[in-house]
């Protein structure tokens, strides 16, 4: 098994696409290990100030047990690392949330299973220091000094956080959050309000859902509804059966009913009786 | 014991765990199944096999018609068809179905020449019969060697003389002539009329039945020498001792395409038939007891099934000759009696003795000819439901018909037949009874299956087709309990206990037709309202080489009885008898022997009764046991030993607590009433900003179909953490993981309201809020302990912890509005609203309808936890939702047609592995109408759907009144070729459980079904028993128990702190695992007690792939050149398989090489 390991002296290599394989083992005792592969950042179409072209490592395959701070011990020998983002897929990076204030209680689920990171270094040198490790040994993750936990410890661990919860905590964070939400809805309204009932430049007044005289909300089951009801109203008016034509016409449905019917249960039938449906035992 | 799987099937399923849709099954290869005639006892399972696969291309398409094919101005033939169609037949499908049907059944041309031959040549054989030597009748050193006589001589001694010679004629009758002999069975009937040596007075003590079996015995031998024949063999006559048959089939390949039958008879009118008047006795008592000199003062007993049997060997001719008459011109009548065979077949009543034979459907057919309630231009399809009709209205053990034209004082009175049988069907001559072999249960049976398929026909909603003629209903799947009398032998002495000498005389010994009626009456009397149908197996008749003896009445098999419980009075512990003092007091005592006792009863009467023991509803569903085996005992002579009782075998495995009284009803109820207090108690809290306007149940438990309901727990503090400040407990690393407390997840909607934001995050926070306040409110008022959470409230009480989740209804429409750019608000589903919409929406509506159902259905829960608990012990109900299980067990008890909703949670389990194995998946939505409120018109609609939109929808496609496009029970699961090995697990499992519960000389190990066979499976991940908090659920108990922290239930100990909730180690470990390594594998476990994780790795994943920067995870980089191409770690991710489940794996156990790449 594994004979890539084999074939390479030091246990880190090079991709022809550009990465470097970095290997990784959960413990000292592990007889296997991961490989992470690392290359510089480089997506044209992103400019965001987030992950500067020249200053990131995008890093692949990061085993599920290795945390944010492992990756961070991992790496820091390269150079001061200013930040790290988790991502399960590579992508563009999210929206900003409109919430800047980091939930305790709200967070969205963290990232599961092996990941991929984008490492912002302070330097653009340690890119490419990154990118030159080649360790003999496959780098450890759960040291002594830093066991990492996993399997049953990590599921207590776990439960035990989720339980102990402070409820007056959550209620401040609560709270805190309304209150910014009220105050933004306030001036949402308010800005709103002041359109409303004004005739702009060619005589349109604008009619907005707070406003005085409310109007029809302008939503796709709205629109629905009054197309409907004139169809009702429509069809009230007409006559049915009334002119010979409208005979004939029904009559000739009629057929055209059956005939459908009747080739949709030929068809039916012809497909049971190939599958020996008819076999009654 | 493993079950062995079709190791083809299961490779077929792994090789292709993509989502390819269509074409996976196709290359299965049509099993041929060759042989025509023979139908055998794997006829259900051969067509099952069948249906689950399909051809290249068998999926319905939506049919397009152009414009001008659909307008182009009708044919006359056309209109005529169409319109004939209405009037003949229920719908167009139906009459081309019927036509299928019959041309299945039909004998081919081809068929028909063989047959024709075969008869000549044995005509002509039979004309050079040589004639040997006049000898006394007891005299039988004359029967060639090879040859037995196949009539039980008992007594031996008989007067008379025999001797063989070419029979008088050779004619054939029965239903080969009439054109209404069809397959599987095809039986051609000979009549062979004896020569002249008879006497007139043959009639007497069996001699005529002596010279019949001599003869034939004769005719065997001379046969048998011509090497013309596959095989010679004797059988009776429907199961009649005293009528032995000759079998014949042809030789080489086409010997299992027809059985000739061989019957003797004598010339017509030679014995007189008012000899054989129902009151006479033609069977002598003394001779019968072998006594020398007969007794004088003894009046004999009429012996009218002996005088039957003569008789209609007599009118063999005369019945095929009036059946002709009737079918001629009458094109219905042919087609008719072949689908009403194929009906009797189906529910197992066309052969044995007292059977509703095919002979008799065509009597019956002629009959309602005559009476004019069928005419000559009826369809097959009008002439097998006005003869259903007519058994469902007419009761011919009360009112007997005839077939007697005009009246004839010489004839005996119908009265008279009443007297001397239980079912009455007189033949145009007026002498013979052709339901006389027939018991009142067999007929009531039939009366019962009419009425049923009546009420299948007149309902729009069903295909009554295929309910009807095509489902077989084979006993341990129709009845709800079922037991055997292996030993029949046992019926002899129960012949004794019950004084039925002059019964035994008139059947010729048969202990087994003579004993039988007044066991059925006796066990009807004493189950009384208990049970809607009480049934009886018919004897089968055995087949035997002519050179063995003849087979005895007790080895003929076993005798099964079926029952059809009612379950409005079936689980009654008290049985009231008439009062103290009145007249039937004497008899019900007599009744029930000294189970009797006199009570006084509320309303201060004394009456007789008899009290049941019965604890548990499990113990209550098995009190029809108690009283067969007693009355048995009592009345028979039969010991508790001989009666093997099917009624509750399954249930082990979903009992629950130590003492196995209770399969967990009772927990249930306990969980809802505790959830019904809490809802009152919600709905009642003072001081909440809003209302609450429902509380809804959304969880298994509270719809009585969790596999093991949550029992109140005590825990144990020394065994926890105990964490004051939060007034929790939370589990310790190194003790066994905690003893499993489910959440049960309740749904609390709040009032709608101007204040609530219109923003999904607000709405969120705000219901973080409510969480707290309805925690506080409820900890204040009702001194509840709760923990609040942002996205839930648990409480703790009685024992139970339930898992509050606050619900607002617009918050839906907030999350699907999407804003399109010229300002309209649109509404579109995505996931986060489709799983909102799935908790509030669709889990509590299921729930509460569910729970309804459970109301109506008392065996519902038990049904489907049976069914959830089989899912999980193959390791798939991670595949399988919980939803959809209950949802297919409802189906079968929403739509029990053929059969009638199930009362026992033993035959709902049959059918749920019947209903996955014969359903076709790919072809047919299953609608589960769930309060009956999708309309016939609404079905169509969700028919055509289907088809049109087939390749989009999920494998299994499951509507229910609130969810009749998407199915979205079964949305995530099963896949194509999970569903395929679901089907094939449960037609394994079905057939090894049909064997074991109807065959008593089996195994007896029902647990075979539950343990999944695991030589599939790649790796296989041993946990460590102690940290599988369900352990003890295990399938096969487990013989160590770990001690989780449960104080036993009458202890005394403090509920002041949460309990650990939802801790399931194993759950986390699988979680992890599929986050982990979904692309390369798929992962196994049995929730209930399993201690193996299988892995089945994905064989598209393994292919080396190029370096792709998603498709990198887990997987290992090999250099070729310039190239990277990347397999899978293995090796690393074996040990992670470990490393993950720290503490929890025991071992890892790879069992095949597959993975080397």
């Amino acid at each position: 098994m594994a004979p890539t390991r084999k074939q390479h002296a030091s246990l880190g290599f090079e991709i022809p696409s550009g990465f470097t394989a970095i290997p990784v083992k959960f413990q000292l005792t592990s007889k296997s290990h991961h490989y992470l592969y690392v290359k510089e950042h480089r997506v044209r179409s992103e400019n965001n100030t987030k992950r500067p072209l020249d200053r990131t490592l995008f890093v692949l395959n990061i085993p599920p047990y290795c945390p944010e701070e492992c990756l961070y011990r991992i790496l820091s020998p390269c150079g001061l690392i200013q930040s790290i983002e988790l991502k399960e897929k590579p992508g563009p990076e999210e929206e900003p949330e409109p919430e800047p204030a980091p939930s305790k209680h709200f967070r969205t689920q963290s990232s599961k299973g092996f990941l991929v990171a984008y490492v912002v270094f302070k330097k653009a040198s340690s890119v490419t220091a990154a990118k030159k490790l080649r360790p003999k040994e496959a780098i450890v993750l759960s040291t002594e000094k830093q066991p990492i936990k996993t399997g049953l410890q990590r599921w207590v661990a776990q439960y035990s956080s989720a339980s102990l919860l402070q409820a007056d905590e959550l209620q401040a964070e609560v709270d805190a959050f309304m209150q910014a939400h009220d105050k933004r809805v306030a001036e949402e309204s308010a800005r709103l309000a002041e359109g409303d009932g004004v005739p702009d430049g060619e005589g349109w007044v604008k009619v907005t859902r707070g406003g005085r005289r409310p109007a029809l909300p302008r939503t796709e089951a709205a629109n629905l509804r009054a197309v409907e009801a004139e169809r009702r109203r429509r069809a009230k008016k007409e006559l049915l059966n009334f002119y010979t034509w409208q005979h004939r016409e029904s009559k000739r449905e009629h057929i055209a009913e059956l005939r459908k019917k009747f080739e949709e249960d030929k068809q039916r039938i012809a497909m049971m009786r190939e599958q020996r449906k008819f076999k009654p035992y | 014991m493993k079950m062995k799987m079709k190791r083809k099937v299961q490779e077929t399923a792994v090789m292709e765990m993509e989502k390819e849709n269509e074409e996976e099954l196709s290359d299965l290869s049509e099993e041929e199944d060759g042989d025509e005639g023979g139908g055998g006892p794997g006829g259900p399972l051969k067509r099952s096999r069948v249906q689950g696969k399909s051809l290249g291309d068998g999926v319905l398409k939506p049919v397009k018609l152009t414009k001008q094919e659909l307008y182009k101005p009708p044919t006359n033939e056309e209109l005529n068809r169409l319109q004939e169609t209405e009037s003949l037949f229920h719908s167009s499908l139906l009459r081309m179905q019927m036509e299928e049907l019959l041309k299945e059944v039909t004998l081919s041309e081809r068929r028909r020449k063989t047959i024709d031959s075969l008869v000549q040549e044995v005509t002509s054989l039979l004309a050079s019969v040589p004639e040997t030597t006049d000898t006394e009748l007891s005299d039988q050193s004359w029967v060639p060697r090879g040859v037995k006589v196949p009539l039980l001589q008992v007594p031996y001694s008989v007067k008379g003389r025999f001797r063989m010679a070419p029979p008088l004629s050779v004619k054939l009758v029965g239903s080969y002539p009439l054109g209404t002999c069809s397959k599987p069975d095809v039986n051609v009937d000979l009549a062979v009329t004896m020569p002249a040596v008879l006497h007139p007075k043959d009639y007497l003590n069996q001699r005529y039945h002596r010279k019949r079996a001599l003869y034939l015995t004769g005719l065997a031998h001379h046969l048998s020498s011509s090497h013309a024949f596959g095989s010679l063999r004797f059988t009776y006559h429907h199961g009649n001792h005293l009528r032995p048959l000759l079998l014949l089939t042809p030789q080489g390949k086409e010997e299992r395409s027809v059985t000739l039958r061989l019957h003797v008879c004598p010339p017509a009118g030679f014995f007189k038939p008012s000899r054989f008047h129902p009151r006479k006795n033609n069977v002598r008592t003394a001779w019968f007891l072998g006594q020398e000199t007969p007794q004088q003062d003894i009046s004999e007993p009429p012996t009218p099934h002996y005088n039957n049997s003569v008789l209609s060997d007599m009118l063999l001719e005369s019945h095929k000759s009036f059946l002709s008459a009737s079918a001629a011109d009458f094109p219905g009548f042919r087609e008719g009696v072949a689908v009403i065979k194929v009906w009797l077949r189906q529910r197992e009543l066309h052969q044995g003795y007292g059977c509703f034979s095919g002979f008799l459907a065509s009597m019956l057919v002629a009959y309602l000819l005559s009476k004019h309630k069928i005419n000559s231009m009826m369809s097959a399809y009008q002439v097998l439901r006005n003869v259903l009709q007519f058994l469902a209205t007419t009761d011919l053990t009360e009112s007997g018909i005839t077939l007697v034209k005009g009246t004839d004082s010489t004839l005996p009175a119908l009265s008279e037949f009443h007297d001397a049988f239980q079912v009455v069907f007189v033949d145009p001559s007026g002498h013979v009874n052709l339901c006389g072999d027939m018991t009142a249960s067999k007929y009531r049976q039939v009366q019962h299956e009419a009425r049923l398929s009546m009420q299948v026909w007149d309902n729009p909603k069903l295909d009554g087709f295929h309910a009807l003629l095509m489902t077989p209903k084979p006993l341990v799947r129709t009845f709800d309990h079922i037991f055997h009398l292996p030993a029949v032998v046992k019926l002899q002495a129960a012949c004794k206990k019950m004084e039925l000498l002059s019964e035994l005389m008139d059947h010729a010994g048969n202990y087994v037709a003579a004993a039988l009626p007044f066991i059925m009456s006796l066990l009807q009397r004493g189950l009384g309202d208990r049970v809607r149908l009480l049934a009886h197996s018919l004897p089968q008749s055995p087949e035997w080489t002519i050179d063995s003896e003849p087979p005895k009445h007790k080895d003929k098999g076993l005798l099964s009885f079926g029952l059809l419980l009612n379950p409005e009075f079936s689980t009654n512990t008290l049985e009231r008898g008439p009062p103290a003092d009145s007249a039937q007091a004497l008899e019900f005592r007599k009744l029930w022997g000294e189970r009797a006792e006199l009570r006084r009863f509320q309303d201060g009467s004394i009456c007789e009764a008899v009290v049941w023991q019965g604890g548990s509803a499990f113990q209550k569903r098995l009190i029809p046991e108690q009283i067969i085996k007693h009355l048995l005992q009592l009345h028979a002579n039969i010991p508790e030993s001989s009666v093997r009782y099917v009624g509750a075998l399954l249930d082990e495995v979903i009992k629950v607590g130590r003492e196995g009284g209770s399969t967990g009803e009772e927990a249930s109820v306990q969980v809802i009433q505790s959830y019904d207090d809490l809802s009152r108690k919600l709905w009642n809290l003072d001081g909440l900003p809003l209302t609450v306007t429902s509380v809804q149940g959304a969880h298994p438990a509270l719809r009585y179909t969790q596999v093991f309901p949550p029992v109140p727990m005590k825990p144990d503090y020394s065994f926890f953490r105990v964490e004051k400040s939060h007034r929790s407990l939370l589990p310790l690393e190194g003790k066994p993981c905690p003893a499993y407390v489910p959440a049960i997840k309740v749904i609390c909607h709040m009032e709608g309201s101007g204040k609530w934001p219109q923003d999904r995050e607000a709405i969120r926070h705000i219901k973080a809020a409510f969480h707290i306040r309805l925690g506080e409110l409820l900890g204040q008022q009702h001194r509840l302990i709760c923990r609040p959470a942002p996205t839930h409230l648990d409480v703790y009480k009685d024992g139970l912890v339930f898992r509050v989740q606050v619900a607002y209804h617009r918050e839906l429409q907030i999350l699907r509005e999407t804003m399109t750019p010229e300002g309209m608000v649109r509404y579109r589903d995505n996931e986060e609203a489709l799983r909102l919409e799935l908790e509030t929406v669709h889990r509590p509506y299921l729930t509460s309808t569910l729970h309804g159902l459970q109301q109506q259905h008392s065996v519902f829960g038990a049904t489907a936890r049976l069914a959830k608990r089989w899912v999980g012990a193959h390791l798939l109900s991670a595949s399988l939702s919980e939803e959809s299980v209950d949802l297919l067990a409802a189906s079968l008890f929403l739509q029990p047609a053929p059969h009638t909703a199930p009362s026992s949670p033993q035959v709902g389990f049959l059918r749920f592995l019947h209903l996955l194995v014969s359903f076709d998946w790919r072809n047919d939505p299953l609608i589960v109408n769930l309060n009956g409120d999708i309309t016939a018109t609404e079905i169509t609609e969700i028919r055509n759907d289907f088809i049109a939109s087939r390749s989009s929808l999920p494998a299994m496609f499951i509507a229910t009144p609130k969810d009749k496009k998407n199915s979205v029970w079964t949305k995530e699961g099963p896949s194509v070729q999970i569903l395929q090995r679901l089907i094939v697990l449960a037609a394994e499992s079905l057939r090894v459980l049909e064997t074991q519960l109807t065959d008593p000389t089996q195994p007896q190990d029902v647990k075979m079904v539950l343990r999944p066979p695991l030589d599939i499976y790649d790796v296989l991940i041993h946990l460590n028993p102690k940290q599988v908090p369900l352990h003890a659920q295990a399938v096969d108990t487990p013989r160590i128990v770990f001690s989780r922290g449960a104080l036993p239930s009458g202890a005394a100990g403090g509920s002041g702190n949460m309990p650990v909730v939802d801790f399931n180690p194993v759950a986390c470990y699988l979680s992890e695992l599929r986050d982990a390594f979904e692309e390369l594998a798929l992962f196994f476990c049995d929730p209930f007690g399993g201690t193996v994780i299988a892995v089945l790795w994905k064989p598209q994943a393994f292919a080396p792939q190029p370096f792709r920067t998603a498709h990198v995870k887990a997987r290992l980089v090999q250099v070729k050149g310039s190239e990277a191409q990347t397999v899978p770690n293995v090796e690393a991710i074996l040990e992670d398989f470990e490393t993950l489940g720290a503490g929890l794996v025991r071992e890892v156990e790879v069992r095949s090489e597959r993975w080397t790449v």
